[in-house]
Formats: structure tokens, sequence, C-alpha cells
């Protein structure tokens, strides 16, 4: 039998709660540390203990990080999804599963069976914890069967415990019971296992929210308000866990406000009030705080405050799959609130670009004195993805127009709040406490002095001027990542997460033939490079993880006529993230549609 | 000296003619109530001698957010949208806890929609002035009963209101509050030294001030019409209100009872008992006397309860000293070797 080395797809079945995770992630974290290309996907239930929980562990020497087209290595511990986990499984894959759970059995002939006591053995270390150490122990099974380095192991586990002695010591003795099982009592009958990698360039796992959180910190965020919602929380517990170490002064106190609000309505007013004071606020929130924020997103808007939404965006409509990704925000980001609106929307796709935006937010919204959004999603944020290190912000902050000293003030020959003086759209602003030019904000139409207006002119020209500032934002915003093809006969456009996939769905594309230029867009509005894209290709897809197409919606309402044909969309969302054959089949579907 | 004016102008301790301190022209029904409140918002930052670009003002929506643009005319100000003025007053304040923070509410804001962010801007002992331009009805949408319309009141047109109302002096005090008042428009002088005192106030001061509406419930049938409100008023104490930097000032020492509160800057006010002493460290007083009040269908108006000890939501924050927004953007930004570290830290 030839072996299968560093290229298949383990499924864990356990439930919530029990520890698995920490199991999981020091499997992921092992592999990881000996060079594997290596990425996990936790799908976990909107629930706190009980509910079945998935750990997807890729391996891929190629690098692909979507969760692939199947399982070949299936652990199973919880009975509760037993059967229907067993029935999936294509002939030749491998299970490993707790021989001691009642009433459950591996019938299948037609793969490789691997039983484990796993809660007899668990029970040997301690009784009492028998259920937590169960998942360390299929970790020690894998590491047997699979050749896992025992060092890589150790280290893992004491990162995933740090400082907590007595839990890896603990954790080391279970995964040791879990190997020597494997040695005594199972002969090795499958053809896959894991080879070490050299690595190039060193790496370390972080989450998307983690750095993003980082980032905004590298922003000098000064006041993160929030309300804690799912998958965005972990971003603001990231925010504040780093405030003792990068914000803190000798006496302990802090140049950051944390406020926990009452609700995503208050936690937006409070980043308002923040902007209007003239500091650097931001809250973290998803898609159904975004919904209760609108209103707060169009005063932002209307009455030029800066300030900065992160999104990280779930399963919707309504409550949706909380815990589950998919890339449909885009339309209520951009045009956010009733009225005619228009907003700048980040969208990083590697955690590296989680941080970058997390300061250059900041200095967007507070460049054009309007709000910014961070978009990432569920996949990106709170999935660990490889990271060779975060760079170092390479301007200094950028505080925007802001009039600070009175003879700069008086220098002015006619100032007005919102008067376009250079223009770019952009006005002028003093701030609260400065005493210069002190007005009203309003969220009521107003005239250049901010002054309430309700004349035909003083609205039309506000709003125009208004589109001019963010329609002028565009090509200062991160131009897309472009990966062209001399051909250039098909470009896929895409976004965020979509990066951890689109390798392995442009290779699935070229093993049938077609070879694709990749787009990858990386803000709202559209950059001008992006039509440029559209103008050299004979044809562009428009490749998201949602039902409707929203960013192709977009990108045809915006783009000339002459190329709105030349576009066409690919969408789909099941909650998952994105398995590449299921994009590449329909992005050929597609294509064949066209053709006929 | 040729500048000199050629009157006599009254100036306050920062020798500032009370013109510094007044507005745009009013564009609510004549008569109304919010006018007077304005006047003596005037009255009371000039008296007590506050710099007007040290104050913002803060409001929602409704007639009595539209009167910022009625008086401070030097003071920034924001009117944000409805029922939201807490939440955008808290995070202005995050950033700038040198202002005093000035809103202005009505019982539509205060009472229905906004009454979330009312409830906890007091929960955390916020630092601002919360006043409640509170008439029992919706004006601008042209008279709808709001959430604190007597039981029995009718306004101009339509039926007697026959839902409780929310009173939200029992609502603050209940949520420990820590500086709470009732007042009337028409009480000038009350109001003014109450008013002096809540900006003296270091936490959330809430006053609950009845303000009629001339246009859709000033009626006789309304208990919340100027003759009602003056025929029910029942006042627990007459309010001096004394000011730190002017110890001096002249105050009618009464003959009965009096009770002298410090407030936190170091000014006092002084409650000149009328009939049975009203103890305003008594939680429990003031529920009754509001509870009483209601039974008999009058008004209580006065310093309600007071609290100096609870910490206000800076304390809370641990922020430095300084003002986040006067913090330099070299000081805001963690330095190079800081990511350096962490870099290091994580590929370790």
């Amino acid at each position: 039998m030839d072996s299968i080395i560093n290229d298949f797809t383990i499924n864990i079945a356990t439930a919530n709660g029990t520890g698995s995770q920490s199991a999981n992630l020091i499997l992921l974290q092992s592999l990881f540390d000996m060079g594997v290309p290596v990425s996990g996907k936790n799908l976990f239930p909107s629930n706190i203990s009980g509910l079945p929980t998935w750990y997807i562990v890729r391996l891929s020497d190629k690098g692909y990080q979507a969760p692939g087209d199947r399982t070949h290595i299936q652990v199973l511990v919880n009975p509760a999804t037993w059967e229907d986990d067993l029935a999936a499984l294509e002939p030749g894959s491998v299970v490993i599963w707790n021989s001691d759970t009642k009433k459950k059995t591996v019938d299948r002939e037609d793969i490789v069976s691997y039983p484990v006591p796993m809660s007899s053995l668990a029970r040997k270390i301690n009784p009492k914890i028998a259920k937590l150490v169960t998942n360390i122990i299929y970790v020690g099974v894998l590491a047997e069967l699979l050749g896992i380095d025992q060092a890589c192991l150790e280290s893992a586990v004491a990162k995933q415990f740090k400082g907590k002695a007595t839990a890896v010591e603990l954790n080391i003795t279970a995964l040791g019971l879990g190997r020597d099982y494997c040695k005594e009592h199972l002969t090795k009958s499958d053809p896959y296992a894991v080879e070490p990698r050299e690595v190039t360039t060193p790496q370390f796992f972080i989450e998307g929210n983690e750095a993003a959180a980082l980032g905004s910190h590298y922003g000098g965020v000064q006041l993160l308000a929030w309300y804690p919602i799912t998958p965005s929380s972990s971003l603001a517990e990231g925010i504040i866990s780093y405030i003792p170490r990068l914000r803190t002064d000798d006496e302990g106190n802090a140049n950051v406000a944390v406020i926990q609000a009452e609700d995503e309505l208050a936690a937006a007013g409070m980043v308002l009030g923040a902007g209007w004071a003239g500091g650097r606020g931001m809250t973290a929130t998803s898609g159904p705080g975004i919904s209760l924020m609108q209103e707060f997103i169009g005063l932002a808007y209307f009455a030029e405050i800066p300030s900065v939404f992160w999104d990280v965006v779930r399963v919707g409509p309504s409550t949706g799959l909380p815990t589950r990704t998919q890339q449909s925000d885009i339309s209520m980001l951009y045009e956010g609130s009733h009225g005619d609106t228009q907003h700048i929307v980040l969208i990083p796709g590697t955690v590296e670009e989680c941080f970058e935006y997390g300061w250059r937010a900041f200095d967007y919204a507070e460049q054009f004195q309007t709000p910014v959004f961070g978009m990432s999603d569920l996949d990106l944020g709170m999935n660990r993805w490889a990271c060779s290190g975060f760079t170092y912000p390479d301007q200094p902050m950028d505080r925007g127009k802001v009039v600070r000293e009175q003879e700069v003030f008086d220098a002015f020959e006619n100032f007005g709040r919102y008067l376009d003086v250079d223009g770019d759209g952009i006005p002028y602003r003093t701030l609260p406490g400065s005493g210069m030019d002190p007005i009203l904000y309003r969220g009521t139409g107003h005239n250049p002095q901010g002054v309430y207006s309700e004349k035909p002119e003083d609205y039309y020209n506000l709003m125009q001027r208004l589109r001019t500032k963010i329609d002028n934002a565009r090509d200062q915003l991160p131009a897309p990542v472009l990966r062209e093809e001399e051909e250039c006969e098909v470009g896929i456009i895409f976004l965020g997460s979509m990066e951890n996939s689109i390798q392995e769905i442009d290779d699935l594309l070229e093993e049938t033939g077609l070879k694709v230029s990749q787009c990858r867009v990386r803000a709202l509005p559209f950059h001008s490079e992006v039509e440029d894209f559209i103008r050299r290709h004979e044809v562009s897809i428009v490749l998201e993880i949602n039902r409707d197409g929203q960013l192709y919606g977009i990108l045809r309402r915006e783009l000339p006529n002459d190329l709105v044909t030349k576009v066409h969309s690919v969408a789909y969302s099941d909650g998952m993230p994105p398995r590449a054959r299921i994009y590449a089949e329909r992005i050929q579907a597609t294509l064949k549609e066209m053709s006929q | 000296m040729s500048d000199r004016p050629a009157r006599a102008v009254k100036l306050n301790v920062l020798n500032e003619p009370k013109e510094s301190y007044t507005g745009g022209p009013s564009s609510l029904c004549p008569g109304c109530g919010h006018d007077q409140i304005s006047n003596v918002i005037i009255t009371a930052a000039w008296e007590n001698g506050i710099e007007p670009h040290r104050i913002a003002k803060m409001s929602g929506i409704g007639c009595s957010s539209k009167t910022p643009a009625y008086y401070l005319g030097q003071s920034h100000g924001f009117n944000t949208v409805h029922g939201r003025m807490p939440s955008v007053t808290t995070g202005a304040y995050a950033i700038n806890k040198e202002l005093l923070y000035l809103g202005v509410s009505g019982d539509g804001d205060s009472a229905s929609i906004g009454i979330g962010q009312l409830i906890h801007a007091i929960r955390r002992n916020m630092d601002m002035v919360y006043i409640v331009e509170n008439n029992g009805v919706y004006g601008l949408t042209k008279g709808q009963y709001s959430a604190t319309a007597d039981v029995g009141s009718k306004k101009k047109k339509g039926p007697a209101n026959e839902t409780q109302p929310i009173d939200l002096c029992a609502l603050a005090i209940n949520l420990g509050c820590t500086f709470v008042a009732r007042s009337f428009s028409g009480s000038k002088k009350q109001l003014t030294s109450i008013l002096k005192a809540a900006m003296s106030h270091k936490g959330f001061a809430l006053i609950d001030v009845i303000s009629p509406c001339v246009t859709f419930n000033n009626n006789d049938e309304s208990m919340r019409s100027y003759g009602y409100v003056k025929e029910n008023e029942i006042t627990l104490h007459m309010a001096d209100y004394i000011p730190h930097f002017n110890p001096m000032v002249e105050i009618e020492v009464p003959e009965g009872h009096y009770r002298d509160i410090t407030l936190h800057d170091g000014s006092t006010i002084r409650l000149e008992t009328i009939s049975d002493e009203h103890d305003p460290s008594n939680a429990v007083a003031a529920l009754t006397a509001l509870h009483e009040a209601e039974a008999g269908k009058k008004h209580v108006t006065g310093l309600l309860y007071f609290d100096a000890t609870k910490p206000s939501l800076a304390e809370d924050l641990g922020l430095v000293d300084q003002a986040l927004v006067d913090v330099s953007d070299e000081a805001l930004r963690p330095d190079r070797a800081s990511l350096d570290a962490l870099n290091a830290e994580f590929l370790a």
C-alpha cells in the first residue's frame, strides 16, 4: 500500500463543552510545528455544552486551507452524531472510535476500523475528569498512527496549558496512554502518514479576531464600546486582554477606555460620541448588531463623524446560523442606514490584513470623517491561520483635517464645519472643548456652517459633496490583489476569507484546462483597478459566500454599461467554510451556460 | 478706554457677560415651558462661571432636543438621534472627561424610546446633567400621549390617559441615581438652584422638569398644565445654591430648619424646610414622597435624593489623568519594540 503523506483530512466529532477544543488545538499545533501545512476549522454549535461539534484538520503540502472534499480519517467520540458521521464516509476511510460508547459500534466492512476504549483509558488517570481526558487520548492514538513527533506534541501541550504544570503533565500522560494502546493493540492498516517539512519562513498560528484586536491597538484605539455577540466577542476581548501590556502606564492607568454597552445601539452611539469628541472609537459586532446600529451609521455618515465598526460576519438572515460563516453583510455595510449613503468597507482576507486594517481603519475614518467598516467573517475571525508576523504601521497616524490651534483657525478666510475648502469633499472640523467654531452637530439637513437648513440647494450640495468625498476615497483604499494569467480569458473576482480556498479552486479549474486570473477585492468602494481587471478579461466571475451575489450586485450597478455584460455571479452558501470543489464546479457550470 | 460699553454690564466670575451664554432665537411655540428652562440653563451656566466652551450640549430628538440651539451658542453640541443621547454622551465623556455634559431630553426620549439608555447611563453613574423637559405629550408629532402622562389627565384633544405613567424620578432613585430632582419650568428660582447644584455634582444628575406644552397639553383637564401644576405642586423645600468660588454670596437664612449639602466642587445647596423635613439621603423617604404625591394627584418638587459617595464612571474606567483627547499620537500607538516582542513571542 502506497503511503499518503501530508494530504488528507481528519474529522473529529465530539460534543462541545467536553474540552475537545483543547485536544484539537494541540493536534493542530503539533502538526504545524512539524512544518506540515495544516488548517483547522471548528464547526461548533450555538450552545455551551452538549451539542455536536466537528473539528476538521486538513493536511496539505500544497497549502490548501479549505475543508476539503471528504473525510479521510474520522474520529468518533460523540454518540449523538455517530450513525450520520459513519454513514457519510467513503469506502476506504479510517475510523478511530471510542469503543466504550454505549450501544455504539462500527460495523462497516469497507472501512479501516480502530476501536479504542478511550473512556476506560481516561478513567485510569482520573475518573473525575475522564470526559475531558478522553479527547486527549484520541490525539495520542492519532499521533502514533500517523507518526506525529513527540517533542512537537509536548510543546503544543505546553503552549495550550501555558503555566499550568498539572494540566500539562496530565495531558502528556494521557497522550502516552493513547500511544501505548495503539502500539499494543492496533495494527496499522491505512495509508495515511505525516512527515515533517522544512520550514523556510517561520510562522505562527493566530485567529483573525486577535490580529484585528492587536491592529486596533496599533491604531491607537481610545474607546472600545461593544456588546457581546458571536463571532466577534473574541475581537473585543482580544483588545481588552492586551490593554495591560500595550496601553497601560506604570501607575496602572490606561489610555483606552472599554465600555460594555447595554446593546448594539448604545455601543454605536458611544463610538459616535468618541469620534465627535475627537477620539478613536470602535465597536466589534456581527450582522445582527450592524442591523441594530443602522440609525447611528446614517448619523455618522451625514454628520461626518469618524467611527470604526468591525463586522465579523456570521450566517443570516435574522439569528441565522450564529456559529457558521458567510459573506452576507456586504450590501448592508456598503449602503447602511436609510437614505442615500455609501460607506468605506475594508475587507481583510488574511490575518496580516486583519492586523493592518485594524489600525488603518482609524486613519481612513478620520481622514474621510465617516464611518469605516472592517468586514471579517467567522472563518477568518475565529479559526487559526498561519502568520509570519505583523508589520508595524508604515506611517504616522492620520488624524485628518482637525483644526487644533486658534491661529490656524484664524487663518481661514471662511470657516464652516461642512464647507468644502479644498475641493476634495472633506471639510475641516474643530473639537468640542476647543472653543473654535462651536456648532450643534445634527442629523438634520444643514448648510455648510452646520446650521439647520431645508433649502433645496443646501441639501442637494451636501449630498453631492458626500458622494464626491467617498468616491475620492476609492483609489486611496487598499488596491485589489491581482494574480493574472497571460491569456486573460476568465477572471475571478472574490473577497475576504475566500482567499483561503481560491488557490485550490484555481487548481481544480486548471485541471480541466481552464486558466483563471484572480482579483481579490480588499475594499469598497471598488478600486479603479477592479474595473481595469474586468476590462482586460473576456469574462469575469464574482465569487462570494452568500446566496444573492451581493458584491456582484454592487459591481453591476457601478460598472460602465459596456462592462456589465462581461461580469457574472457565482454565489453559494450552505453555512460551511467554502469547499473548493463546490465553487469550482459552479464556475464551470456558469461558463458553460454562457457559451450555450 | 473708548471700547468700554456705555452701559454697565453685569459680568460673572470669569468677567463674561450673560450674552456669552445665550443662543439663537427659539422656534418653539410662544410660552413653551422649554424656553423657560433654556433661560434657566443660560442663567445657571453664567452665574456658575463655567467657561462656555467647556460645556457640551447633548440632546436626542423632539421639541426639547431642539433647544440646545437656543442656549450656550459658544458651546459645541450634538443633537443626536431619538432616545440615544446618553450613549453618545458616554462615548464623548470617555474621550474628554474634562467637559461638562449637559443633556436635554424629553419624555418621549427618556421614558419611551431611550429609557434603556437612560437607565444604563444612571447605572454607570455617568458624569452628566440630564434634564428631562417633561410635558406628557409628543409635541413635534402633534400631541400624542407620552409614557409620563398621568392617569386621568386629559390633553387638548382625545380621551383621558388611562395608562400607568413612568415616574422617572422614582425609577432613577431605584436605580441608585446619585442626584434626583423634580422641578417645574414655572419655578425659576428653585430650578436655577437645582440646576447649579447638578452642575457641581460628580455623577449622574437627573432633573425631571415639568414643562407644560402650551399647544397640546395646557388645558384645564391636563395634569401638566401651568394652572394645574401651580395649584398642585408640593414643594419639599426652598433651595439656594452657594457657589464654591464665592461663599460670601448673600443667602437669606431661614428661621426654621435648613440643611446644607456639600457638592463635589465645594459648592453647597441649602435646602430650606417648609413643612416636614425631607432628608435627601433617604431613598425610602424620597420614594414615599413621590408615591404620596401621585396618589393625591400632586407633583412633588425639590431635591429628592442625593448621594455623594458613589464613584462616577470616570473612576470606573481606570484611565490616565489626562483627557484621552489630549493624549499624543505617539503615546496612543504602542512602539515598534512592543510589536517586535509580540512577533517574537508568537514565533517562539
